[in-house]
């Protein structure tokens, strides 16, 4: 036995394809019994700008994770609102998995995502609200900062503030300082908050 | 106008923010060569100060910046035996388990890109060959890639010098190597034993081939994507790889922070990544 050479990386050509590659087959093979099939079949969606809906109506149902991970992947490249929408949606759903999946997806949509960010973060469910605060992490955005300090000054829900403070301590400016003093206020009888504040303050001043 | 300059405090703000976004760590001691490359940004940039350029840097929704100073953050430099560890861990580990599960005699296959000029599948056939006793009951396939067709070319050519090999045992060097007036040449044994191929790792007709792997070494080039493309290329190598086939990536580089997808496995010779046995 040795060390052998072969030839058989060569590029697929089209017309050894058993279907054509065009949209509507594809999204058939979103549906197939074979992972691999609807692993290709969501990557290869990439092209056509039009898919996003068929994408996300796998998405709710898909269970192999390999395949949710393809169609999170093609949702950002596509960028579209039908798959902003359906990225909210994920947001919204019970799986733990998917909801990640959909939060470290958008992060890599600032564009398409900051004209709903506002609403993200006015939503009526205060989970939704810390994972748009969550989003914010890593979301390369100028407004992130205003977004974060106007969380802290109107959010009800002591959880959402704590996680936009524990942000802000990392990305915040001389900007968010008195923001951070107002919300030390608010919550004057909650440890965890004047914890927080003051550490973020001390960061910002330091930084 | 004052020199700019790099405060401990920005130092380490800096280091804590490359880490999180790269996986790359900065130790103390590169204290030098990151603040060189730092004010040379900072100038170039018109930004001022460490401060300003540190907002840039966060903030720019390209990333732009964030990627070309991860290229001038990286050494862009390659030789034969680099990251030895990972290739001590592919004999003693990685192809035990491999061929402890392979349930006909096809060969094992292994795919090694960026090829750059040649230096890691090279040392991969010189590693099994000097020190895999499986060697003898198993047929080996090593195909490596790159999207750059003159390194290619020079990969295949085989002509390397004295810093290539310096990290070689001398009666390695000896043995597959013949010195001419200023260089190394890699005999021919080892030049037919590898497949040179040109891939985009980004272009999905030209990787769609590329399946049934047993071991892919993907080194010290995703550091160079954005976070998107890291990711796919993740996606790509799950397709490549076949249920239980292991990943290697450069020192610096962590697969947990760019896909899920991937099991760690941790070997006594070095950290790599798994394709769950269960996978399909």
């Amino acid at each position: 036995m040795a060390l052998i050479k072969t030839q058989t990386a060569q590029p697929v050509a089209e017309e050894e394809r058993k279907q054509s590659r065009d949209c509507a087959n594809l999204i058939v093979a979103l549906e197939d019994d074979n992972p691999t099939v609807r692993r290709w079949a969501a990557r290869d969606l990439t092209d056509f700008p039009t898919a996003s809906a068929a994408l996300v109506n796998r998405l709710q149902r898909e269970e192999d994770v390999s395949v949710r991970e393809i169609i999170l992947t093609t949702l950002t490249s596509l960028g579209d609102e039908v798959a902003v929408a359906g990225l909210v949606d994920c947001l919204r759903s019970e799986g733990v998995s998917l909801r990640n999946e959909a939060i470290e997806a958008m992060k890599q949509l600032p564009d398409e995502v900051a004209p709903i960010m506002q609403g993200l973060l006015a939503d009526a469910n205060p989970d939704v609200r810390i994972f748009a605060v969550n989003i914010l992490e890593s979301l390369r955005h100028p407004e992130v900062e205003s977004w974060l300090v106007t969380v802290i000054d109107n959010d009800p829900h002591l959880n959402v503030c704590a996680t936009a403070v524990d942000l802000l301590g990392e990305v915040g400016s001389s900007a968010a300082r008195e923001a951070l003093l107002r919300l030390k206020a608010r919550y004057a009888d909650e440890p965890y908050i004047q914890f927080a504040t003051d550490l973020a303050i001390k960061r910002i001043t330091e930084g | 106008m004052a020199a700019t300059s790099i405060s401990e405090l920005d130092f380490e703000k800096f280091r804590e923010f490359f880490y999180r976004k790269t996986d790359i760590q900065f130790e103390p001691s590169k204290r030098y060569f990151v603040d060189k490359r730092l004010v040379e940004r900072i100038e170039l940039t018109d930004s001022g100060n460490f401060r300003t350029y540190f907002t840039k840097l966060r903030f720019e929704a390209s990333g732009e910046e964030l990627q070309l100073l991860t290229n001038l953050m990286t050494i862009n430099e390659t030789y034969f035996f680099r990251e030895e560890y990972q290739f001590q861990c592919l004999v003693k580990s990685m192809l035990p388990d491999i061929t402890s599960r392979k349930s006909d005699s096809s060969p094992i296959r292994i795919w090694a890109i960026p090829s750059s000029s040649g230096e890691e599948p090279y040392s991969i056939a010189i590693y099994l060959l000097e020190y895999w006793a499986g060697i003898k009951n198993w047929d080996i396939e090593i195909i490596s890639s790159d999207i750059d067709t003159k390194i290619l070319t020079q990969a295949r050519k085989g002509l390397y010098s004295q810093r290539s090999v310096q990290y070689l045992p001398e009666n390695v060097l000896r043995k597959y190597f013949k010195r001419t007036a200023e260089n190394y040449q890699i005999c021919d044994d080892l030049r037919e034993a590898v497949e040179f191929t040109r891939v985009n790792l980004s272009e999905r007709a030209d990787t769609r081939a590329y399946r049934n792997f047993d071991v892919i070494f993907c080194r010290n080039l995703l550091i160079y994507f954005d976070d998107v493309s890291r990711k796919t290329a993740a996606e790509t190598f799950y397709d490549a790889l076949n249920p239980g086939g292991y990943i290697c990536l450069g020192h610096s580089e962590s697969m947990s922070r760019i896909s899920s997808l991937y099991k760690v496995r941790k070997f006594p010779e070095a950290i790599v990544y798994q394709k769950p046995l269960e996978a399909k």
